[in-house]
């Protein structure tokens, strides 16, 4: 039951170079003055690190523990975001329009991690990174695994339906930041990494049911 | 893509075509990007159980010689002149079988992302019914329809197939008929009638067949599903076949009664088939129940089984207010 380590090496890599994006993108927002949503490629270049420290253990940073607060606390702040957005409030240029699912990415962080870190206790370390089928956090949980990787690609499927047209009407139709007024950063680029990192959520939780 | 009008944001039309202002036109939003109408949303949820299918392949236990014997297996039973293939084929995914799986997976996945990308739908749609129809033949044994002990709740007629079926139906063609329905409005509202109404009767049929029908034939099935399941959905199947035993020619008769009402749906007035198409949602939801949710929750399904396309379908085929033509929402 294992599944080639060149599988998850490639989506390691993939998270590391989402991640390294991000930290371009907000160095390059704030040089060249173009909008960009700053929690989102915040959010993402963390999720990219600690992804990458899942599928292969040679690149673990942090413990666990941190992740989790990390991740626990960009919960919080998108469930917020989302709260405003749906008071009616307009999120700023370099804010999240679309909070919802980074709100659930970030909980299906914290589940990953809770689900590793019961699964290290089991004595089945490494279990990821040599691709074997992991238990996850209960026998019920696995339907929560399971809904998290639904809604992961239904999101995938939403942006590469978005995906179409010029930046600027890309940007209105993905709800980029300064869409409007063609200020948006790379907006196509924003949703392609997007897209790569819901797919390796999906795959992850998969491989958690 | 050429149907619906979709103006960028400087001002010049991407692509105009014939029938864009149909009476479900999708509405543009600001920049040009354009809503996505009955059809291009029935179009995105079958991206999405390609992309589904995607990453169950990508399941650890499809990288062994396992999924080369899960499809070895699927020969049984079929004409010897169809299942020679299955078994070469089977024959060379065991050789291969990590390079292999992982060609497979990169397909539905490069499937489900063509689907859900505007400029290549059309070409992703057209790969998607060429993949599924391989796919049904050499992976799933046609389903088992022609092995005589295929029924509804075992997958017939093979989810491959309702993939191609549906990709058919929800073709954005470029010159859209009227159409009552979403599912009419690339073949007519005739063909696609007739498309499911050969569906819902074969249903019937395969429900009806002496294996299907046999007094523990069904009990065995669905407890057959419960094993690797979760414990709650296992304790749910072994539940509900310990009901069913003995019971095998009453089920099967009740399944291909209701198959039967289902299969008349289209044909009926709007108000009556909005009700029959939502108890072929339910009904589905109930098969999925006996199917064990297609073995997702197992870590070795390949896919959701035949019970959520067949609820798709059941959506592709809902009255619209007024008569569908163009304007789905795709940039056409």
């Amino acid at each position: 039951m294992t599944a080639p380590s060149w599988l998850t090496g490639t989506f390691a890599v993939m998270m590391l170079a989402v991640a390294g994006y991000c930290v371009v993108r907000l160095g390059m927002a704030w040089r060249w003055r173009r909008a960009t949503e700053l929690d989102t490629d915040g959010v993402h270049t963390v999720m990219g690190v600690a992804m990458a420290g899942m599928l292969m253990a040679g690149l673990r940073t942090l413990p666990a523990g941190v992740w989790a607060a990390v991740f626990g606390m960009s919960a919080g702040w998108f469930g917020w975001q989302a709260v405003r957005a749906r008071r009616g409030v307009q999120a700023g240029p370099w804010r999240c329009s679309h909070p919802l699912p980074h709100v659930v990415e970030s909980l299906a962080m914290l589940y990953m991690l809770l689900a590793m870190h019961r699964s290290l206790i089991a004595g089945a370390a490494a279990a990821m990174e040599s691709g074997r089928a992991m238990p996850a956090a209960g026998d019920h949980l696995s339907v929560l695994a399971l809904a998290l990787a639904v809604y992961s690609v239904g999101y995938v499927v939403w942006l590469g339906d978005r995906l179409t047209g010029p930046p600027g009407a890309a940007a209105i139709s993905l709800g980029l930041a300064g869409g409007a007024g063609l200020g948006s950063l790379a907006p196509r680029s924003s949703a392609c990494c997007k897209i790569a990192m819901g797919v390796t959520m999906g795959y992850m939780l998969i491989l958690m049911v | 893509m050429a149907a619906t009008i979709c103006r960028s944001a400087a001002g010049s039309p991407r692509a105009a075509g014939p029938g864009a202002a149909g009476p479900v036109a999708a509405v543009p939003a600001a920049g040009g990007w354009v809503g996505a109408g009955p059809r291009r949303r029935l179009q995105l949820v079958l991206a999405g159980i390609w992309l589904l299918d995607a990453i169950l392949q990508f399941q650890s236990a499809m990288f062994t010689r396992a999924f080369a014997q899960m499809v070895a297996g699927s020969a049984a039973g079929n004409p010897a002149l169809l299942a020679r293939p299955i078994g070469w084929s089977a024959d060379l995914i065991g050789q291969h079988v990590v390079a292999a799986n992982a060609v497979f997976a990169g397909i539905q996945l490069a499937l489900g992302l063509g689907i859900a990308w505007r400029p290549a739908t059309r070409i992703a749609l057209g790969a998607s019914v060429a993949w599924a129809l391989a796919v049904w033949w050499l992976g799933e044994g046609f389903g088992g329809i022609l092995t005589g002990a295929a029924g509804p709740i075992d997958g017939a007629p093979g989810p491959a197939v309702l993939c191609a079926l549906l990709a058919v139906l929800l073709w954005p063609s470029r010159r859209a008929r009227p159409a009552a329905f979403a599912a009419g409005r690339a073949v007519g509202t005739r063909a696609a009638r007739a498309l499911w109404l050969l569906l819902w009767a074969s249903l019937a049929y395969f429900a009806l067949q002496p294996v299907v029908r046999a007094p523990r034939a069904i009990s065995a099935t669905v407890s057959g599903m419960a094993a690797g399941q979760p414990h709650w959905l296992a304790a749910l199947g072994n539940c509900g076949a310990a009901l069913l035993a003995g019971h095998g020619l009453l089920v099967s008769a009740l399944l291909a009664a209701a198959f039967a009402v289902v299969a008349a749906g289209p044909y009926l007035p709007p108000r009556w088939s909005r009700g029959i198409l939502a108890g072929a949602v339910g009904l589905a939801a109930i098969i999925w129940l006996g199917q064990g949710l297609g073995g997702i929750l197992t870590g070795s399904g390949t896919d959701p089984d035949s019970a959520p396309l067949l609820a798709l379908l059941a959506l592709a085929y809902w009255p619209q207010p007024a008569p569908a033509t163009a304007g789905d929402g795709m940039a056409q």
